[in-house]
């Protein structure tokens, strides 16, 4: 069994080196894998950007079927936004207890980041089947409305979004658990999946507000 | 708990010192933020006060988007730390934000323009409404480099059939309370050739007035009548009327659009 272990630890090295590439600075000197994350949520800025104008641009245009004031609640969506905002919060933690060469603490933060995006997506698919069913907003066919077209595409997309992201947070604790991922240089990768959450975030700031909130001061 | 002192142990490398603690910071900044998170959803209550809502009526919309801009900028700024780290970050993602931003002011400077037929702009003429069609200027015009094309053709068709069949359904069911020319009777429906509505005038807001009616009024719910086909029919035909002002037509009901 040890002679297993040994093993195992071994592989752990090879494991760590080839993690390592994705870490490892390049001509800049800097990680890789942050610049590519920049990069990326740049252009999801411009995704993002256009699922929200498309939203607004059919905005009052739809020719039947429920419109915003008739599906949206305050209440659910108040509490699914706090908790993606707690969720940041707790990312954040994760990612300082990383660099202070804590996993373990990392480790817990991220399964409570994972546990929050959870539940925020758990309510979004409530919030959904409350609105297909109870309200008859369609997303497709004979039936649908221009609203529930462009709100289904962009809060859906963001939910497929926190959706990876727990996925990734998941993998993330896995890692951390087998040591396959370990605090000093290997930080970057918790650093640069906390991008990602954080940017899921400010996503769902600007969709809460000026699509939910905003409807409801008309 | 002692084993993972030893992970923790293993996984330090010893090698240089440890950056500064951040926690106490995000955890400020958590609070914060929840903060103006509550003081966003109090705004929408603000209208169950009428005298405070009417008070600073101009302010609170702006209010909620500067809140969202500051929480955007915090998560961004310290939760992201991009505030103080590598300006190549700041230039890759602020560019794209910016663009997206002018991407959207375009779009919606356009629907103006190009997107006439759901409900913005859209204004024909008498004499085409005597003609019984809509004029091909859906989609730019004739000017428009893709004026010709066999979709624009298409639609305009099936925009003209619709058109006929809701003058064709205002003829049997609305005339008797809107008149026959739409402008309205003493008493009964408002007059439609004007630009004043007591439900809104886009086609969206017409058709729900059409289809779920106006209680206290003699305007019945249409949609235990009509399928949304015709009620959407009925809706562009009424939108077709505004501004026509016809002779003899009630006067203005309601907010003018």
């Amino acid at each position: 069994m040890s002679a297993h272990a040994e093993n195992l630890t071994h592989d752990d090295a090879h494991g760590h080196e080839s993690h390592g590439a994705l870490s490892e600075n390049n001509f800049l000197g800097l990680p890789n894998i942050k610049l590519a994350m920049w990069a990326f949520l740049g252009s999801e800025c411009m995704f993002f950007g256009s699922l929200i104008g498309t939203y607004f641009f059919y905005h009052g245009n739809s020719l039947g079927g429920p419109l915003p004031k008739d599906v949206f609640s305050i209440g659910i969506t108040s509490i699914s936004t706090f908790l993606l905002l707690m969720s940041s919060l707790t990312m954040a933690l994760a990612v300082d207890a990383m660099k202070q060469q804590k996993p373990l603490t990392a480790r817990t933060f991220i399964l409570i980041t994972a546990a929050l995006g959870a539940c925020f997506v758990g309510f979004q698919v409530v919030e959904f089947h409350e609105f297909y069913t109870e309200k008859h907003l369609v997303f497709a066919g004979a039936n649908a409305s221009l609203f529930g077209s462009t709100f289904y595409t962009m809060t859906g997309f963001h939910g497929t979004h926190v959706t990876v992201g727990v996925i990734w947070l998941l993998i993330m604790s896995v890692l951390i658990t087998k040591k396959k991922l370990v605090p000093g240089k290997e930080a970057v990768n918790v650093e640069v999946m906390g991008l990602y959450w954080h940017f899921v975030d400010i996503v769902w700031i600007v969709i809460f507000t000026f699509v939910y909130l905003l409807e409801f001061l008309k | 708990m002692s084993h993972g002192h030893a992970v923790e142990t293993n996984g330090a490398h010893g090698g240089p010192a440890l950056p500064h603690s951040h926690r106490k910071q995000y955890i400020i900044l958590g609070v914060v933020l929840s903060l103006v998170t509550f003081i966003e959803l109090g705004i929408p209550l603000v209208k169950g006060v009428p005298e405070l809502w009417t008070a600073a009526k101009e302010v609170w919309a702006p209010l909620l988007i500067v809140l969202s801009i500051f929480k955007f900028g915090a998560v961004v700024g310290d939760f992201m730390h991009l505030r103080s780290d590598l300006t190549l970050y700041k230039i890759l993602f602020i560019s794209p934000l910016f663009l997206a931003m002018f991407s959207f002011f375009a779009i919606g400077s356009l629907s103006v323009v190009h997107y006439a037929p759901f409900g913005k702009g859209y204004a024909i003429t008498a004499q085409d409404l005597a003609d019984g069609y809509v004029p091909p200027t859906v989609g730019g015009g004739a000017d428009a480099p893709w004026a010709d094309d066999k979709f624009e053709a298409a639609f305009v068709d099936a925009q003209k059939a619709g058109f006929a069949k809701g003058k064709e359904t205002f003829a049997a069911s609305c005339v008797s309370c809107h008149r026959a020319d739409g402008g309205g009777m003493p008493g009964l429906g408002v007059n439609l050739t004007d630009d004043c509505y007591k439900h809104g005038g886009k086609v969206a807001a017409l058709y729900t007035t059409i289809a779920k009616g106006v209680s206290g009024t003699a305007m019945p719910a249409w949609q235990s009548s009509m399928d949304s086909e015709k009620l959407r029919q009925v809706a562009y035909y009424v939108h077709s009327l505004k501004g026509m002002n016809v002779a003899g037509g009630k006067a203005c009901e309601g907010a003018k659009e």
